[in-house]
């Protein structure tokens, strides 16, 4: 990864020429014009880098990036991602996705990924539903309890309207937990704060997490720009991230939510490293004529 | 290569060892197995192992031979029986007048004049040579020492099959070298101690004769996995992910022992689901990529198989079959994930199945499997079943000079740039695909049906187009290559009776198709590698040469019938069933005569 470089490449350079699909106010433009000023700040060779993906709205952002995309299926962003990095350290990987994608069907996939820690930077859109399948509870939607009686809108909400039944993921405080290298919040209309963080996690060595909030304007209502802005705050300066303690604290308050680096284990040991070690032990020495030898019949 | 010369007596014995798993039963085999090696015999075994994690009764079965040796043997010339339940369970195969060798300290079996039986002591005369040596080793060593009572067996059985005991000796020799001179000694001893105590009972009988050939030298003596494990490495497999199943795991070790050297990576995946996923990711990096499992692991990876036909990504999944269905039967053989190979998957897309059909054999086929992923760029499935998987054969080594390793289609210079077509619609079906860090050949993969470029579409026009593309590649396969994936055995010409069958049944089909001719009958057989795409053609010349067809197969409702009724208008009738055991060459004889003789 050429993250000194100077600068080469434009955000504009990124942008492929296919037009987004998503519906006007959708959170994961900000997301994506985030991503190309990160890149570019950078210095990404495009024809060096994969963007992988699964499936779901926010899952179409690598056919928008004008570089190497991989949109593969539901929930599989992770391991997918994992064999390219493992197979070619040379390229810079960053996993895209849904909180469905990243923490539903493919959130078995996280805790190994963080023990693994290979150099990938996920960014999970996170609009607090399932935004392509048009609106079911997602692992963080806030939805009211049954038990609350709160009404339901009936046209939204399909698979919970009487309420949920279920508390819901807090995949920050989960990610710290497992002691993910690097975890992040951003809010897609906090444009220069979210390229920024975008851009210390692609710079971050090891597997990065920046869990975006990214409202779906047409299937989710309730977590709006509006709410986000009354709900967030800035990590304050005085926090320090490399305290897992501290940055657990921070992250467990469900009132509001803090935005920008929480956690960082810079010096965790990588799977891409270490999988590097062994191979220079051997050298390349590797003969298939000596290896079928050992099995001579004596 | 000079002919080689057998010696004047050729040797042909099939041995049968019963036991509690941990006991050394295992231990036993493998010896004879080194030993008969070291005569220059050739070797094949088969082995059932209980699925509880610790103890239970194992079989080891290993026949040897002064020359090729297609299958285990049906029937067997001696049974060691070290206890009663083993002799139970796996008693029942001994051939009329064989002879049964038994500890008659652990049990005494009921008569039966059709058997010759030696009833050795085995743990008493163990226990009195530990004695022998009792004053000459400390308390501490004294307390672990096991009595040999697999020494004493072993002195035993290869008296009776008129085996040389001094390599055994020399064995002996090596193995306990480092526990000290004592238990040398006690362990010849013993080994003596078993020969004589059968000598004196074997008199004037004839007894099994085990022979040498010095001159046989240039073997290999391998697992039906690890000799898949050295396929790919030949072929240039470079990651490899995969998640714990039996009997497919040994391929995760090997590799994870020997790929680092190749210059490649393994990882163990959280599941299978992630194994391939790894692939995936790999393999668009650009470098050859495999996983392996069984069957319940090859119904976690059915959605990224279905990625990988739509993508165009090579991948190779290796199943190695074991029995039943959901858990089963999970240490026992089968064929029975077939249907699943070929139709599992959702919609329709492109893939290659391949069917390895022995320990030799395996090599090629892994070759073939790594090539034809990266040749016509689609998902292969490489069925390997347990009996296969696990059995310790000599095969000559592979002639590695021989291996060429097929790489991907990359695009030309003048392809790449912003019109790069990564898709591009060619007779073949085949595309240029560009590896990430090729300037101009970017390009977003994906599921979604999509135009030449990779950018989604959705009309029906550019939807045919697209998998009529994917689909063309199977034709090329068929037209290209198609007769290199059928192996012919028996008459060359018409025929009474034709068998069909794929995988590891290839031995005991041909060693019936051989007795059947001997006696004088008609009859051919045809094996299958390739099962998807079908080899049609092949198969319907071979069966015009052929009044009557029969298609064998080792599962409950006959799979391969199945597919071969969807494919061919051929007529045939059908020998299947799925117990668990391999089928003998007799079981398939049986039922080629009862055809012939109707
Ligand atoms: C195996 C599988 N199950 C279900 C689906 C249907 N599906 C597509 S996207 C999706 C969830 C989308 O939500 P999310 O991942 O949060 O992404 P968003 O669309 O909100 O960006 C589901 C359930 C699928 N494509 N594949
Ligand atoms: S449905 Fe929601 S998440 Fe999907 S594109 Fe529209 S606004 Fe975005």
């Amino acid at each position: 990864m050429s993250t000194t470089a100077p600068v080469q490449f434009t955000p504009k350079d990124y942008k492929s020429d296919l037009a987004p699909i998503w519906c006007p106010g959708c959170g994961d433009f900000g997301v994506l014009s985030a991503l190309f000023k990160a890149l570019s700040a950078c210095g990404v060779d495009p024809t060096k880098m994969v963007i992988v993906s699964g499936i779901g709205c926010s899952s179409r952002l690598p056919g928008f990036v004008a570089t190497y995309g991989f949109h593969s299926v539901h929930g599989r962003v992770l391991p997918i991602a994992t064999g390219l990095k493992a197979a070619r350290p040379d390229l810079t990987v960053i996993g895209v996705g849904g909180d469905g994608d990243g923490y539903s069907i493919g959130g078995g996939h996280l805790p190994h990924a963080a023990r693994r820690n290979p150099d990938i930077t996920y960014l999970v859109m996170n609009n607090n539903t399932y935004g392509l399948t048009k609106g079911q509870v997602s692992p963080t939607s806030m939805l009211p309890l049954v038990s609350s009686g709160q009404k339901m809108d009936p046209k939204r909400w399909k698979t919970t309207p009487y309420g949920t039944t279920e508390d819901s993921i807090d995949p920050i405080a989960q990610a710290i937990a497992w002691d993910i290298s690097f975890v992040a919040r951003g809010f897609s209309y906090k444009p220069n704060q979210l390229a920024d963080i975008f851009a210390q996690a692609i710079r971050h060595k090891g597997f990065s997490l920046v869990d975006t909030f990214s409202p779906c304007p047409t299937f989710n209502q309730e977590q709006t720009e509006e709410f986000y802005k009354s709900r967030t705050f800035d990590v304050p300066e005085t926090h320090d991230p490399t305290d897992r303690s501290a940055a657990f604290a921070l992250s467990v308050n469900h009132d509001n939510y803090p935005l920008g680096i929480i956690y960082k284990h810079d010096d965790k040991p990588n799977i891409i490293d270490e999988q590097a070690h062994l191979r220079a032990r051997f050298d390349g020495q590797g003969s298939l004529q000596e290896l079928l030898a050992r099995f001579a019949a004596k | 290569m000079p002919q080689k010369k057998p010696t004047a007596r050729p040797t042909d014995v099939v041995l049968r060892i019963v036991g509690e798993s941990g006991e050394g039963t295992v231990t036993l085999g493998d010896v004879l197995v080194e030993l008969f090696t070291g005569l220059g015999l050739d070797i094949y075994t088969f082995q059932t192992f209980p699925a509880e994690i610790k103890g239970g009764t194992v079989m080891y079965q290993l026949r040897t031979k002064s020359g090729v040796t297609l299958s285990p043997g049906d029937v067997s010339d001696v049974l060691v029986a070290l206890n009663n339940q083993g002799f139970g369970l796996f008693g029942d195969n001994l051939r009329s007048g064989g002879i049964l060798l038994y500890n008659s300290d652990a049990f005494s079996p009921p008569v039966d004049p059709t058997r010759t039986d030696y009833a050795l002591p085995i743990t008493t005369l163990a226990r009195a040579e530990k004695d022998k040596v009792r004053h000459e080793v400390s308390g501490e060593q004294l307390k672990r020492l096991p009595a040999p009572v697999n020494t004493v067996g072993l002195g035993a059985l290869l008296r009776l099959v008129n085996a040389p005991l001094e390599p055994a000796e020399e064995y002996l020799g090596r193995v306990f070298a480092r526990k000290g001179e004592a238990i040398v000694r006690m362990n010849i001893s013993a080994l003596h101690t078993g020969a004589t105590c059968v000598a004196e009972q074997i008199g004037d009988r004839e007894t099994p004769h085990v022979g040498s050939r010095p001159d046989h030298r240039d073997r290999i003596m391998v697992t039906g996995n690890q000799m898949l494990c050295m396929g790919a490495i030949a072929a240039g497999l470079k990651f490899f992910g995969g998640y714990p199943i039996t009997p497919a795991s040994e391929i995760m070790e090997f590799l994870a022992k020997e790929l680092p050297a190749f210059g490649g990576n393994v990882i163990q995946a959280e599941d299978e689901i992630a194994a391939l996923g790894m692939c995936l990711g790999a393999s668009f990096g650009g470098v050859p990529s495999m996983t392996a499992t069984s069957g319940p692991g090859l119904s976690l990876m059915v959605e990224q198989i279905n990625l990988a036909g739509q993508a165009e990504i090579p991948v190779v999944i290796v199943d190695v079959q074991r029995g039943g269905a959901s858990t089963g039967l999970p240490t026992k053989t089968s064929q029975g994930d077939l249907n699943l190979a070929v139709y599992g998957v959702h919609n329709e897309s492109p893939r290659i199945v391949l069917a390895a059909s022995s320990v030799g054999d395996v090599f090629w086929t892994t070759v073939e499997a790594i090539n034809l992923a990266e040749t016509y760029q689609c998902p292969v499935i490489l069925l390997s079943e347990q009996a296969l998987a696990t059995r310790r054969s000599t095969v000559p080594p592979p002639m590695i000079e021989r291996v060429t390793v097929k790489e991907r289609l990359k695009p030309a210079e003048a392809d790449l740039g912003p019109e790069f077509k990564r898709y591009l619609d060619t007779s073949s079906g085949v595309s240029p695909m560009a590896i990430p860090g090729t300037p101009g050949g970017m390009y977003t993969t994906t599921g979604i049906e999509h135009n030449e470029f990779g950018d989604p579409t959705y009309t029906p026009d550019t939807a045919t187009k697209a998998r009529n593309k994917r689909f063309r590649k199977m034709d090329t396969l068929l037209v290209e290559r198609g007769h290199e994936f059928v192996r012919t055995w028996g008459d060359a010409g018409k025929v009474e009776l034709g068998v069909i069958a794929f995988g590891a049944t290839e031995g005991v089909v041909r060693e019936a198709t051989e007795r059947l001719r001997y006696a004088g009958h008609l009859v051919a057989h045809l094996h299958l590698r390739l099962i998807r795409p079908l080899p049609v053609a092949p198969i319907n010349e071979f069966a015009v040469r052929c009044k009557r067809l029969l298609v064998v197969e080792l599962n409950y409702s006959g799979q391969l019938a199945g597919w071969l009724r969807v494919n061919t208008d051929m007529t045939f009738e059908t020998f299947h069933r799925d117990d668990g055991r391999p089928f003998s060459s007799h079981d398939i004889e049986d039922e080629m005569l009862r055809i012939l003789s109707d």
